[in-house]
């Protein structure tokens, strides 16, 4: 029982650790993924607009495809990418499509140049058996159809999740003539971003957002929860101790004749405090090692959203195994500190006597 | 070694129901000795022997170890006489139940961290003639094992002397008589000085010198 009290605290750690770092990483990595300096976006949540962009959800709000010449022409604009994205059947299942231009090459590191059909990600090719070569029918509010002209390697991000064609076949396929979800820019002079920012902002029906700060507000709103749940795990952790700290009070009363035995036979009164610690510690260490074990097992089987829809695997690192075990070690040694100075004060004669 | 009670007295609870056990007791012990203390139930027997043993302290008077007093050593000091000078033996034995005989004996080696224990904790057993028991728990042991045991256990460390408290308290006349046997062998063949704590007229008549505890009085 008190392993168990002890493994459910550095379990919900070890899972919190690594499903954080986790979900942190592949915000950052999505962000990151997006390839651009700054985001043009519909009026509106910033934060939801670029959640939209990067899950390929429907959104309501639009920005005029008159706005890119617009962008073009602006000083320090490098590339930009034009992009519509939306739910359409694809062979007849519902999958996310990225209509765009061949300026998205600028923005990606893929191994093709062909924007002539479909750029299928890993993940959809796999579930739709799909090979170069093969055609792919696109349904929602016009029927189209296109070849697929590469296949992606996975990269475990959204691109694996997305059907990526040429811009007015998506925007014919979702009815979406003449609008886009977002821009995607990036800039010769990173230095001058600031100045280029506030520069497309004045472009009307459409708000410039750095990916940096969308990424600092969705780690921002992430934290708050993290701090929620460390808080319950510093409650699971506080009820280890307590549960360990009862168990090894029950075992200096029941061993009460045992700790006389040893005080009559020489121990010293720092050996019985030591002999408690050191049994503390190690029970606190099996219940750690069986937390982990746990902790490993829970981040595969928790929700692996971070509440933003983006996937992400536990990132497990040394460092958590260290510090679970460090907490371990630090409930073991806590909640042994009393019951081993009861030990220690325990009178030999006194202890033989009462049993 | 030498010990020396001058003018002990031992209490023990506070206030209207403290109860005095020893009162002015003056005593001296020596190895090689063989003094046997007798004594109605009740009358302060066994708290002479545990203060003699270090294992309670005066609450007046002074104890000396050597001529040291023992209220002005520290814990570690008073554990390292009990742990290499003095040898208990108890009525009931206090052997730990879930060791064998061996790891019994070899408890206070262990604790001492002795060189070579687990010899010394053999030829303790071999002295006791328990050599083929070293294996067995003591439920798997009689009475008068399960006390062999308990001597050899007060002998492995090589006491300076044994302080037996009703040794045949719980035996049968037979093995009462062999532990006493044991006991005296212990005395005479390994010099070892021997306390025993008796109200066996018997077991008190083999003592070199014999003293009477009444109401906690040395007489």
């Amino acid at each position: 029982m008190t392993i168990g009290g002890i493994a459910i605290g550095v379990a919900t750690l070890f899972a919190l650790l690594a499903l954080s770092s986790g979900i942190e990483g592949a915000l950052e990595r999505e962000i990151g993924g997006l390839g651009a300096h700054i985001l043009l976006l519909p009026i509106g949540c910033p934060y939801t607009m670029t959640l939209s962009l990067m899950q390929g959800a429907d959104t309501a709000e639009f920005i005029p495809q008159e706005a890119v010449p617009q962008v073009r022409a602006t000083d320090n604009v490098r590339a930009t990418v034009p992009v519509v994205v939306g739910k359409a059947k694809v062979n007849g299942k519902l999958t996310s499509i990225y209509g765009t231009t061949e300026d998205i090459f600028l923005t990606k590191d893929w191994r093709t140049n062909d924007l002539s059909g479909a750029i299928v990600g890993s993940d959809v090719a796999t579930k739709l058996k799909l090979k170069p070569g093969d055609r792919l029918s696109l349904d929602l509010y016009a029927e189209e159809s296109v070849t697929v002209t590469t296949i992606l390697d996975a990269t475990g991000g959204r691109d694996d999740t997305f059907v990526f064609i040429p811009l007015a076949v998506a925007q014919k396929v979702l009815a979406l003539e003449g609008k886009l979800s977002g821009i995607l820019v990036q800039t010769t002079n990173l230095s001058k971003v600031t100045g280029t920012r506030y520069t497309l902002a004045k472009i009307p029906g459409v708000q410039a957002v750095p990916p940096s700060e969308v990424f600092d507000t969705l780690i921002g709103l992430f934290d708050s929860v993290k701090q929620t749940l460390i808080l319950i795990t510093g409650i699971a952790i506080v009820v280890g101790v307590l549960t360990t700290m009862n168990t090894m009070t029950m075992a200096v009363y029941e061993r009460k004749r045992e700790i006389g035995l040893l005080r009559a036979l020489g121990s010293t009164r720092r050996e019985v405090f030591r002999l408690f610690v050191s049994e503390s510690v190690l029970v606190s260490l099996a219940g750690g090692v069986v937390g982990l074990a746990l902790g490993y097992a829970a981040s595969f089987l928790l929700p692996r959203t971070s509440g933003f829809g983006i996937q992400a695997t536990p990132h497990f690192k040394l460092a958590y195994v260290g510090i679970c075990l460090l907490v371990a070690v630090a409930v073991g040694t806590l909640s042994a500190i009393y019951p081993a100075m009861m030990a220690a004060r325990t009178q030999p004669i006194r202890a033989l006597r009462e049993l | 070694m030498r010990i020396h009670l001058d003018g002990v007295w031992k209490a023990y609870g506070e206030g209207p129901g403290q109860f005095w056990a020893l009162r002015d007791a003056h005593l001296e012990v020596s190895s090689q000795d063989f003094l046997a203390i007798i004594g109605p139930s009740g009358s302060g027997k066994s708290t002479l022997l545990h203060v003699m043993g270090c294992l309670d302290l005066p609450t007046r008077g002074e104890l000396f170890i050597d001529g040291e007093p023992a209220t002005k050593k520290n814990d570690r000091e008073l554990s390292h006489v009990r742990r290499n000078r003095i040898g208990f033996i108890f009525q009931q034995y206090y052997l730990n139940e879930s060791m064998t005989a061996l790891q019994n004996v070899l408890l206070p080696l262990e604790l001492g961290k002795v060189k070579d224990r687990k010899r010394k904790a053999e030829e303790a057993l071999d002295w006791v003639d328990l050599s083929t028991k070293r294996g067995s728990f003591p439920s798997e042991l009689s009475g008068g094992e399960q006390q062999r045991v308990a001597i050899a256990r007060a002998l492995a460390n090589g006491p300076e002397i044994v302080l037996a408290d009703e040794p045949t308290g719980s035996l049968d006349s037979e093995n009462g008589k062999k532990i006493l046997e044991t006991l005296i062998g212990l005395n005479r063949e390994q010099k070892v000085g021997l306390v025993i704590v008796t109200h066996d007229a018997k077991v008190a008549a083999c003592g070199t010198r014999r003293i009477e505890v009444r109401d906690g009085r040395i007489s």
